[in-house]
Order: structure tokens, then sequence, then C-alpha cells
């Protein structure tokens, strides 16, 4: 079984590389505009989606259940027909559609702006401006899209496996050329990577499903499913309703087990070595209980160390892409991981008795690696990384750990910590009542002072100025000086009586 | 009416004065973490409600902005939801704003005694004014995109104005990485320059702020509610300089409406995880129309004090009542509204312990 994604821009040459590539492969060609019609036939408002992010709107709750719903739909469509024969999709976001599957050869076709431009012109009969502002527009509404459904850089070339310019190449030469490219080891489907497709299609099948019920098409809920085995992670405010979910999807074929979680957020735990006895554990409960959050795990191993054993795993079967998440597991489901080690697997069973559990990830590589497989649409609240190298020594492994912490600092939009961090930053101990107290007994001084010493505190910061006496000369370095005793006064009390606040919060457990 | 101090400006402050301002506080701070911006439009008429001079009111609830943007701002920068470059921009313009919403209200304040009115009543009306006309356009656009929404099934908001603006393609055009667009240096001039007088006026800045980043910049409401913040603090520092210089700020209110506000919104924020957000523009487009109710409800007095209209100075005491009950109602109504979902949640979140498990056998049965 053949994939191969193409994306495209505009008058890029795109559809004819796809087309050429279809009839070399003898295999289905597959465009974005076929499966936004049949998206569209079935219900899902593509075009109001389309125009919700053209005119720069902000997704209403209902359009982004509705995003969720055309992802579902192009999915099931995709890996449906993948599953049958070999398959070439030509669309903007081709080499995004199938996350977790890594044979699928992702191809981003492009062109030199000026042919691009001539293409325009000769089409659609526009002058050189008009063509130059047409595809312009059409770039970056693309771009947008892409960024509003994947939350990822369409431009950016570490999304693609190959990159071709068909300025230089001719479409003929450069269909040959991937042709050949498709035929190597990485682009040939394993039975883990076969797993992941049936595993994306049955996610996406269910989601369908639950957007199509009308007593469940409004609930906001996130899929998984790991070998027939599905999790659902569904909003505090649809509790009432999330009963109806195993009843809507009993009716689909293929699935096995239901669990739906309960979930706001989602904390992301990387580590090497998970400890199910350790401190850490414990401190991402207590967060994840106070914030109603689920925690996916990835166990992240170096890939020097561990290279074997990746190819052990694929061949053995559970993906790389998201297993399972939430709920209660019966000895069954448990059993099924005997791939994880001892500390991941014990890990996993206490986050799944607490009713926290998120999934997991088993991954090898390094800070890059991690990246690349953050699905970026979710809201991740935080991210916590633990100890990584940890058989290189500890100062290597603490090393290895704050670059890991800056990198990713950098390079999400979320709060990233250590894990060692947990407790100061999150848990409520004797250190934390110490400070607490300290602040509180600093805000009540300062209070005290202000409340006790009106007048003296009010003329100062009076005295000089017009506004109030009507003097007639206003003495400017007291007023100055007042201006600046005010703006350094205020901060350090809302500093004091925030910190106290926070502690507070934190210690009732709150929000 | 309560005893003043330093020229009949600083209110004298006793337990029942403490008690309204921490809770203008506290109810101001809940509907900010709830709405997302503002809070201010509630406390600044509390305050005047109280007997607090309008500027004063103003400057003090200015400052305490300032404080409270700070930590806001720096948890929102944690989760990279602050455009700086965005926010460097708009404050040039935001900070010329300030200054000329000061000068307008001290022309207001100064030049309202002169003939025969009463002194401050003049920057009283003029702040009132601005409040209820703004507040008002926002609250109808508010009310009218929930009836069009409802007719159309959809509940996104109507914006042909600002989709007209958002394609203006005035060069030259600034492009800011972190929200992700490109936007005209002249719309964000613009836009910044209104936030900045409406905060320096009215002490109310995101209303305008955030709305003009989501729908005339297209970026997303996280980023535009942590950009705004970041600007507020700049904006809340410009402002309580220039307030403070001008002898206006009443150190102790500011103080007060921390010892509120701080603790409202913890609980808002928390209100908004577990509230849909259709349900949180009605809240807050009812409590803004109250206020804006309770505001005109009050103009009259200041007509009065200023002669351009004649009523005994007893039935002050009606229109004050008045107006105080409404947004009274408006504050603590909201308020008791979103507490009862905060809490409602948080004992859910203890009870309803996260999972329900059906093999598909189970479900079918």
């Amino acid at each position: 079984m053949q994939i191969i994604c193409v994306s495209r821009g505009t008058f890029a040459g795109g559809k004819k590389l796809a087309e050429a590539l279809a009839a070399k492969l003898g295999s289905d060609c597959l465009s974005r505009e076929e499966i936004t019609d049949a998206a569209t036939g079935a219900g899902i408002p593509v075009g109001k989606l389309e125009m919700n992010m053209l005119r720069r709107r902000p997704m209403s709750e209902q359009l982004a259940i509705d995003k969720e719903r055309y992802k579902a739909f192009v999915t099931a469509t995709l890996c449906e027909r993948a599953l049958k024969n070999n398959l070439v999709y030509h669309g903007r976001t081709g080499h995004l559609v199938l996350p977790g599957v890594t044979h699928v050869l992702r191809v981003r076709a492009i062109m030199d702006p000026e042919q691009r431009m001539q293409a325009a012109m000769q089409r659609l009969r526009l002058d050189r401006e008009k063509a130059h502002k047409y595809i312009a527009e059409v770039d970056e509404d693309r771009r947008r899209w892409v960024r509003s459904l994947y939350n990822t850089d369409w431009h950016d070339p570490g999304s693609y496996d190959i990159v071709i310019n068909l300025s230089h190449v001719n479409v003929e030469n450069a269909a040959t050329g991937l042709l050949s490219m498709a035929q190597l080891p990485e682009f040939q489907a394993t039975p883990a990577t076969l797993q992941t497709v049936s595993d994306l299609w049955l996610a996406a099948r269910c989601r369908l499903a639950i957007g199509a019920d009308q007593r469940t098409g409004d609930i906001d809920v996130k899929i998984r499913s790991d070998r027939g085995q599905i999790s659902v992670t569904y909003l505090p405010r649809d509790a009432s309703r999330a009963g109806l979910i195993p009843e809507v999807l009993s009716k689909i074929e293929g699935i096995g087990e239901v669990m739906c979680t309960m979930a706001s957020t989602n904390v992301l735990w990387v580590q090497e070595q998970f400890n199910p006895e350790g401190e850490s554990l414990d401190q991402i409960l207590q967060v994840a209980g106070r914030w109603n959050a689920a925690v996916e795990l990835v166990q992240l191993k170096e890939e020097s160390d561990h290279a074997p054993a990746r190819a052990e795993a694929e061949a053995d079967t559970p993906s790389p892409a998201p297993a399972e998440t939430g709920g209660i597991l019966d000895d069954s489901v448990i059993e099924r991981d005997s791939n994880l080690d001892q500390g991941m697997r014990k890990t996993r069973e206490r986050l799944i008795s607490a009713g926290r559990a998120g999934g997991y990830r088993l991954l090898t590589g390094g800070p890059q690696e991690l990246l690349s497989n953050i699905d970026r649409t979710i809201a991740y609240n935080l991210v916590v990384v633990g100890d990584l190298c940890v058989t290189k020594g500890a100062a290597v492994s603490k090393r290895r750990t704050q670059e890991m912490v800056s990198f990713l600092s950098d390079s999400l939009r979320m709060p990233v910590i250590e894990a060692a961090e947990m407790k100061s930053q999150f848990m409520f101990g004797p250190a934390q009542l110490i400070k607490m107290l300290f602040l509180a007994a600093v805000t009540v001084v300062l209070l005290l002072l202000v409340m006790t010493n009106q007048e003296t505190v009010l003329g100062f910061i009076n005295q000089g100025t017009c506004f109030f006496t009507g003097c007639e000369e206003a003495g400017t370095s007291h007023r100055i000086l007042s201006a600046v005793a005010v703006a350094v006064f205020v901060p350090v009390f809302a500093f004091c009586y925030g910190g106290f606040t926070r502690f507070l919060f934190r210690l009732l457990r709150f929000g | 009416m309560p005893e003043f101090l330093m020229g009949n400006y600083f209110v004298q402050i006793d337990l029942a004065i403490i008690g309204q301002v921490v809770l203008l506080g506290f109810i101001g701070g809940t509907l900010s973490g709830f709405i997302g911006s503002g809070g201010a439009f509630f406390m600044t008429p509390g305050m005047m409600n109280i007997g607090v001079p309008g500027p004063v009111a103003v400057a003090s609830n200015i400052t305490h902005k300032f404080g409270k943007a700070m930590i806001g701002s720096r948890e929102h920068g944690k989760m990279g939801h602050v455009d700086k470059k965005l926010a460097a921009f708009m404050l040039i313009t935001a900070a010329l704003g300030i200054n000329l919403a000061v000068w307008v209200m001290k022309m207001m304040f100064e030049g309202s005694g002169g003939e025969g009115g009463e002194h401050g009543a003049g920057a009283d009306l003029y702040i009132s004014l601005v409040f209820s006309i703004v507040l008002a356009f926002v609250s109808i656009s508010m009310i009218k995109d929930m009836i069009r929404s409802r007719k159309s099934a959809d509940n996104k908001p109507s914006r042909k104005i600002v989709d007209f603006l958002g394609r203006l393609n005035l060069h030259p055009m600034i492009n800011l990485p972190v929200a992700d667009v490109k936007v005209s240096l002249w719309v964000i001039l613009v836009c910044g320059l209104a936030t900045g007088y409406l905060a320096g006026t009215i002490g109310v800045g995101g209303f305008i702020g955030v709305p003009a980043m989501i729908y005339v910049f297209g970026i997303s409401s996280q980023v535009a509610a942590g950009t705004e913040l970041y600007l507020a603090m700049f904006m809340g520092a410009y402002g309580a300089l220039n307030f403070a210089l001008q002898g206006m700020v009443d150190l102790r209110l500011t103080l007060l409406l921390y010892l509120g506000s701080l603790i409202g919104i913890h609980l808002g924020v928390y209100g908004t995880k577990v509230v849909r957000e259709v349900f949180i523009r009605l809240v807050t487009a009812l409590i803004i129309i109250i206020c804006v109710v309770s505001r005109v409800i009050a103009i009259p007095v200041y007509l009065r004090k200023l002669g351009y209209v004649d009523f005994p100075a007893e039935m002050d005491t009606y229109f004050n009542t008045g107006s105080k009950a409404l947004l009274y109602i408006s504050g603590i109504g909201g308020m008791i509204m979103i507490l009862f979902f905060v809490f409602k949640a948080y004992l859910q979140r203890r009870r309803v312990h996260a999972s329900l498990v059906a093999t598909r056998g189970k479900a079918a049965a």
C-alpha cells in the first residue's frame, strides 16, 4: 500500500504532478476539492469554515466543532481509500492529514513566482498586477487555513519529505523521480503503519458518528483509537450527555471498548524512564486533578541507544501515534502493552485508576523528533520534562533536560517546566506556606501604613499639584517624586497580594 | 454623602466605604476574569456612586489596573500569548490617547466650576457620557449579534465594518510574528489611539483593544487578551504616572480595589473554563447594559449641578440611589451567576471522577 500526499499552492503544478504520479503508480488520485464536495454533501459547512477564516473571524464553538468534523471526514476518506489501494492525494494540507503514518511520502510542489504568475494571467485572463495580487492572496488564505486546522506553518520545509520545484524539473520527470523515491524502504507500509491507518480511520469514523447524531452533535470531543479501543475526552460542560457517547459509537463496525474521560485540558509529561512510585507522578496527579486535566505520557529515548528497540516496536505493532486516553482499563487492555517497560506500564495504570490517563507515545530521538510528534492543535496547559539521558550520568542528564526545556519553551506557546520544579511551581507545602504568610504579612503592613496615615499619604501625593489645592506654583520635583512613589508602591503591593492570593488558591486546590 | 479630606476631593474612609470598595473590586475582578477584559466599567461608576469624584475614581482605577495587568500579562507571557511587537506599535498612539484624555479631563474638571456649576460636575458628566455611549454601543452590538446568530443558527459575531477595515491594505504593513498576521501600521496606530483615549477617560481600554485586535487585526482571542494585558500594563503605568503627577490618585482606593479584585479574578477565570461561550457573551452584554442604564440615570444630577436643568437638589438622592441600585444589581447579579457556575463545577469535579467505561456489548444493551 503506497500513499503519496502532494501539498500544492495555486498554479504551482501540484495537481498535474499528482495526476502523473497516480497514472504511473496505477493508483487512485484524490483531490481536496473532491473531498470538500463530499464533506459539504455530508452536511459539514466547509464553505462557511473557509469564509470564516478568509474574513479573519474568530471561531465560534459550533464552527470549531465543524472544523474537527471536517478534519475527521478528510482522514476517514483518505484512510478508507488507502486501505484498499495505492493512493495519491493532492491538496493544501496533504502532508498533515495522516499524522503518525510514517510511510506516507509527503511532497511539496512549488514553482517559480514568475511562472505561476504567467499561468494565472493566461488561465484567469488577468493583467500582471492582478495576477500577482491573486496568487499572493490565495497563498495567504491557504497559509491561514493550514495554521487554523493544524497549527503548523505551511511553508515549513521540515514538514515534507521532499520539496520539488516544477520550474526546474518537468512534471513527468518529477513523477518518475518521486516514484523511485516512493520505493525506498522508509515509504513502505509495515504492520505498524497499517495499524496506525486503521486506528486513524476508526477514530475519524467515531468522530463523524458523534457529530452526525442530533443528541451529541454539539459535544466537543477528542477521539483516539488503539487497535479498536476507543478513547474519548470531553469537556466538563458536556458531562450530562457523555453517557450517550458509547451508545452512539456502538453502531460502528470494528469498535472494541469505549472509554470516556472528562478533561478540560491536557498535561504533557516527557521523560526517559517513568517511576510509578516517584514524587513527580504524585505531583502531576495532584495538578491534573486540580485542573481537571488528562496526562499524556511521552517516553523519549536517545536514538543511538535504542535504534534496534524502535524497529522491534514497529514490527510488534503499537504505533507511535496517539494511543488511548483516559478511563479505567481492564486487565486485558493493560496486557496489550507488553512492549512498555515496567515503569511506564505502572505509571499508566496509576493514571488510569485516577481517571487522568491521556494516552502515551514511545519516541526515539531528540528535541526535533519530540517537537514534530507533538499535536499543535491540542491546548496543553503544561509540559513537564522529567530526567532525560539518565544512563549518561547525573550531569549530562541535568544538562539535556534543561536544554530540552529551553528548546520546547522557545518552540511552543505553552508553559514548559522541569519535573523538579513542580513542587515549587504548583504544590503547596511548608515552603509555600511560609511564602504565603510572608506575603500576607507584607500586604497587611503596607495596607496598614497607608490606612493609618491617610492624610499624610494623600498630602504627599497631592502636595505640589494645583489640581485640588488651586495653588499658584506646582512643585515639579515633588510631583515627580510622588508619581514615582505611586508607580513603585502599587506594583509592589500588587505583587505581594497577588502572590498571597495565588498561594491561597493553590492551597484550596482551586482552578 | 461621605465626608471628604483634602479640599473635599478624597473621601473619608470608614468601614462601610472599605467594604463597598473591596466588594466593587471583587465584583470587578470576577467580571474581569470571566469576561476577559474590563471590570473598570463596573468599578469606576461604582466608586462614583459612593461619592468619589469621577477623575479620582478613574485615576485610582487605572492605577489599580496597572498592577493587575502586570501580573496577568506575566501569566499570558508564559503561554506565548503576548505579541510584544504589536503592543509596542499600539503603545505609541495609546500614550498619546491617554495624554489627550488626561488633558481633556483636567480641562473639564477645572472649567466646570466656573459658571455657577459645582466643581467637578463637568468632568463627571463627561465621563458618564463617554461611558454610556461607548458601552451602549458595545452591549447593543453584542445583543444584536446574539439575536442574529440565533436566527442563522450560527453564533459567530457579525463584523461588517471591521471586515471592511480588515481588507484595507494601507502600507506600510507590519508583520506580527506571534499573532501570525500582517496589519497596516495606520490601522494599528488608530486602534492604539482609541484604546489609550478610552483607558484614560473611563479606565476601559480592553473593550476596544481586544475586539480591535480580534476583528480588525484578525488575531486569536488568546493572543488578543494577552497582548491587551501587556499593553494595559504600560498604559496603566503611563496613565497612573500622569494622573499621579496631577495628584488625582487615591492610593487607599487602589489598594482596597486590589483586596477584592485579585481574589475575584481567580474565580472569574475558572468560570470561563466551565461555562459555554454564548452564556459568557450573554452575561457580559446584560451586565454592561445595566451599568449603562445606571450611569444614564445619574446624568441629570450632573446636568443640574452645571445649571443645564432645574429640579430640587433633594431629588439627587433618588437619582443617585436608583443609579447605585442598578449598578449593584448588574454587578452582584452577574457575580452570583458566575459564582454559581464556578462552585457548581468545583463540587462536580470532586464528585464526577472522570471515567465512563462501556464495552460495545454493554453500550448496545
